[in-house]
């Protein structure tokens, strides 16, 4: 037996796909790139998560822990925002990006401008905002590595590196640095061109409360956890509000 | 000692998360995090991980309350689909490493439990996913419970299910098209 599946059909299905998290890593991020730019099939897929998320109802609730409040309390506190907590090993990688800012602005100009055919118009009243959040990563000897541009209003990550990145041995991995110290992997990037990364909802949250970024390099064919990174950190920038 | 707390009581005080009340934060907390932790637990099955990962939801849940639209989304259902996406990306950074648990031991886990009075039961979302899955086959309704409950994908379904990827993926996909015929009414 086929599917006959429609447009519509396939459209709705990928979006209960995505939202239950089925698809292999390949087709997910294809899925949220559609999500990123298709606010229509975004919708469809907050859609199936309001539904779905009744299936929580058959789970029963534990309690947590009565350590965890006052650590979460604690990370939350609003002396632990001042971003003076990020961890000394990240600080000593943050290169000061003041003097790279001008550098940075152009490269975003320039990225910009670039007309981008995967990216259908989309309704000005659903898409807003534009490149609000960038930085410069360099090297520890000073050379910049990649420019990044963020755009808190769709989660898109724009990301634009030199050849310097291209003669790293290893996959370049990027990190966002949490202003309450710690880090959360993005993901791995392409060294040779410029991309475009769509954030999930969760990791858009991140980036736009991110002090700074960095990358490390990671042995082919491996995945770091989420929160440290398994090679070294060769550079890192500090983000700049535009 | 969570705190009952009606819907919108919820949805006010995620409100005022957003606004950076840290009282309504803590009454946040209280309501849902024995839901989360329990959302965190069956899908990474390890105390100490699943906490780890309510931690970090919480900390999400400060940063982007202000993002809450109530117009859009019940409080609990935009808490639960964090918690379970939080947890997913935990699980599959960790795939490796993880040891599987018997599908059967987390049902049991779920199941014997009682179910708690709580901000999602009796809601209308609730009732209308059940009526929608119960035209569904008892295998097909039973494969969509474990992608939720679990959070797993298409593979590892058919892997679980001793059936090929391509009966799986058909299976569950014409399964959705019923519930969002169903689910859309």
């Amino acid at each position: 037996m086929t599917d006959a599946f429609n447009d519509q059909d396939e459209r709705d299905v990928l979006a209960g796909e995505l939202a239950l998290r089925l698809l292999s890593p390949e087709d997910e991020v294809k899925a949220r790139a559609l999500a990123n730019t298709d606010p229509g099939f975004a919708a469809r897929v907050e859609g199936w998560n309001d539904h779905l998320a009744a299936f929580a109802d058959e789970i029963a609730p534990v309690e947590p822990s009565a350590g965890l409040w006052p650590q979460i309390d604690a990370a939350t506190a609003p002396t632990a925002n001042d971003n003076g907590r990020v961890a000394g090993f990240w600080r000593t990688w943050a290169i000061g990006a003041t003097g790279l800012l001008a550098a940075s602005v152009g490269a975003v100009a320039f990225l910009v401008a670039q007309p981008d055919p995967v990216v259908p118009p989309a309704p000005p009243a659903v898409v807003q905002g534009g490149v609000t959040r960038v930085a410069t990563l360099a090297l520890e000897d000073g050379a910049p590595i990649l420019t990044i541009a963020y755009d808190t209003a769709t989660g898109n990550l724009f990301l634009a590196p030199t050849t310097q990145l291209a003669g790293q041995d290893g996959v370049p991995h990027l990190w966002l640095v949490r202003p309450e110290g710690g880090v959360q992997l993005v993901g791995a990037i392409e060294p040779g061109a410029s991309s475009r990364l769509a954030l999930t909802n969760i990791l858009s949250g991140v980036a736009g409360q991110a002090t700074a970024v960095a990358i490390s390099i990671e042995p082919r064919g491996t995945t770091p956890a989420q929160d440290a990174p398994g090679g070294p950190v060769v550079a890192s920038g500090e983000i700049q509000q535009l | 000692m969570a705190a009952t707390l009606t819907r919108d009581e919820l949805a006010v005080a995620l409100g005022r998360t957003g606004l950076g009340d840290r009282a309504a934060f803590r009454v946040v907390y209280e309501a849902t995090s024995a839901k989360l932790l329990g959302v965190c637990l069956r899908i990474l099955a390890d105390r100490q991980l699943a906490e780890d990962v309510l931690q970090d939801i919480y900390l999400t849940v400060w940063r982007k309350a202000e993002t809450f639209d109530p117009t859009r989304a019940s409080p609990i259902t935009w808490l639960v689909t964090i918690a379970r996406n939080r947890s997913i990306d935990r699980l599959r950074s960790a795939a490796p490493m993880r040891k599987t648990t018997p599908v059967e031991d987390a049902h049991d886990l779920a199941d014997a439990a009682p179910l708690a009075s709580d901000i999602l039961e009796h809601s209308d979302e609730v009732k209308r996913l059940n009526v929608c899955l119960s035209e569904l086959d008892d295998k097909v309704r039973g494969v969509i419970r474990t992608a939720f409950m679990d959070g797993v994908t298409y593979d590892t379904l058919a892997q679980r299910e001793n059936v090929p990827l391509g009966t799986m993926k058909s299976w569950i996909r014409r399964g959705l098209l019923r519930l969002r015929t169903c689910l859309d009414q």
